[in-house]
């Protein structure tokens, strides 16, 4: 019954933030360059890129046109690697100038004691950095030997400061699965105390590439994991939002899931795109800053982020949960959107029968 | 007057259902929000003996790797963490580079996000 009011509620606040679709969060692909070439790439990057950086005045052209800024509002710069950017700390101040707050995801390969200090002048505020298993795993992934050592190198100088919120997050896979709790302590010896972990949505180059997307019985048990965890309270471990995870939540989170995409997110992508999360298929991109008012395409357009009836689709279409899922995060929606890319409920449900039938 | 309604009613909705993270989220790929518990220090230092800039001065906070050095116009300007009782060091690292100076050390009280100063030094 407490818990039937406790979903109600949050369904009524989920449709009036949708209703009200604040501005909180914009990423940046400022770049599509990157320093490394990792096999779970959802984003196809590469060291030398087809795409020019964009212009910073192309993007400040853009965000000026906000008419009312949200309290938090903090743009996100993401790539690519961002640090690949010489004038990241430029940038950062012109909008700390304009009352934005800023921050980076970053492989950390290029985060050094220098970096660290420059971007820490120039106002950052939030930080997420990449660690994704002990030094075998993590490297296979990135598939660089040399980025485990890095990365950590970025994480104590993190951790230095007690200026920075930031937050480690790692994808779970085949290779780390049984790592997590390795992981847990090196990351609690280096002072860190949020951690998020994700699966890899079988996008890019992961697309190809097995090992990376667990079964149904490892994400159980990823979910297991974070739940214990979230008793322990050790370190703040969260599953991050990519999807609905049915009886697990909101054991595995702060709240029950809310894919934010177009109703809170937004982004301003390589070419000039108007769109949410950069993971999302670009076919539904809204608009472009060279052609269009940014701020008017995120108040008068993102109908279908806003509406997400059109999902019930496919095996959502009959879907009892549908009402808390609504088609699962939306970069979830990839091709010829007539299904869901991956449902994680249904992974869970699954080994839920098979664990009854035994 | 509507907004602030509609504040309210968001805050009771969202709080019937029992959950910390309503106002505070972030993407699945982004990064945690800012809290913004920083300040932005300015300022320029001057020679006491002639008035003129001085470049090069290395300004630092105290207990904290964060630095900066002075510009041609003796300028700098950086955020830092807000704390009370910040210290702030002005060391010339450069030897007699543009002349010789003794250090500083200020203590800065009253913070407001943004702070201006202007710091003179004395010759050795």
């Amino acid at each position: 019954m407490f818990s039937s009011i406790k979903k109600y509620s949050f369904r009524k606040f989920r449709d009036s933030e949708t209703k009200r679709h604040e501005l909180n969060y914009l990423f940046w692909e400022c770049t599509t360059r990157c320093n490394l070439n990792c096999l779970h790439c959802g984003s196809d990057c590469s060291k030398d890129s087809s795409h020019q950086d964009m212009p910073a005045e192309d993007f400040f052209h853009a965000i000026d046109t906000i008419k009312e800024i949200s309290q938090n509002f903090t743009v996100v710069f993401t790539g690519g690697e961002p640090l690949l950017r010489k004038d990241l700390e430029l940038c950062g101040k012109e909008l700390r100038k304009r009352g934005f707050k800023w921050s980076i995801v970053t492989n950390g390969h290029l985060y050094d004691k220098q970096r660290h200090i420059s971007l820490l002048n120039a106002g950052l505020g939030a930080l997420t950095i990449s660690l994704d298993g002990t030094n075998k795993s993590h490297n296979w992934l990135r598939n660089n030997e040399k980025s485990f050592d890095k990365v950590i190198n970025a994480i104590e100088l993190a951790s230095s400061s007690n200026r920075i919120n930031f937050d480690i997050v790692t994808c779970v896979n085949q290779k780390n699965i049984n790592e997590l709790e390795q992981i847990k302590e090196l990351l609690i010896s280096k002072n860190v105390k949020a951690w998020r972990l994700f699966t890899i949505i079988p996008i890019g180059r992961a697309s190809h590439n097995p090992d990376l997307t667990l079964t149904n019985n490892q994400f159980v048990q990823l979910m297991d994991f974070i739940v214990e965890c979230r008793k322990s309270k050790e370190i703040d471990v969260k599953f991050s939002c990519e999807g609905y995870v049915g009886k697990y939540e909101p054991l595995v989170r702060d709240s029950y899931f809310f894919c934010r995409a177009g109703i809170n997110i937004g982004s301003i992508l390589i070419d000039g795109s108007i769109s949410a999360c950069p993971n999302i298929d670009r076919t539904f991109s809204q608009g472009n800053i060279y052609t269009d008012n940014f701020y008017s395409v995120w108040e008068n357009k993102f109908q279908p982020f806003r509406d997400r009836k059109w999902t019930k689709l496919g095996q959502c279409e009959s879907c009892k949960d549908f009402k808390d899922c609504q088609g699962n995060g939306f970069h979830n929606w990839h091709g010829d959107k007539k299904n869901v890319l991956v449902c994680h409920n249904e992974k869970i449900e699954k080994t839920t029968k098979c664990q009854h039938r035994v | 007057m509507i907004n602030m309604r509609r504040n309210v009613i968001r805050k009771i909705v969202g709080g019937l259902s029992l959950t910390s993270a309503m106002f505070v989220f972030q993407a699945c790929y982004g990064t945690p929000q800012d809290f913004g518990l920083d300040l932005l220090i300015e300022g320029q230092v001057k020679s006491k003996a002639t008035g003129l800039p001085i470049k090069g001065i290395k300004v630092s906070v105290a207990d904290n790797m964060q630095y900066e050095l002075t510009d041609e116009e003796g300028m700098f300007s950086f955020y830092t963490e807000m704390l009370e009782g910040l210290k702030l060091q002005f060391q010339d690292i450069d030897s007699t580079q543009n002349g010789l100076y003794a250090n500083k050390d200020t203590v800065l009280t009253d913070l407001s996000k943004k702070m201006y100063l202007d710091i003179v030094l004395e010759e050795k």
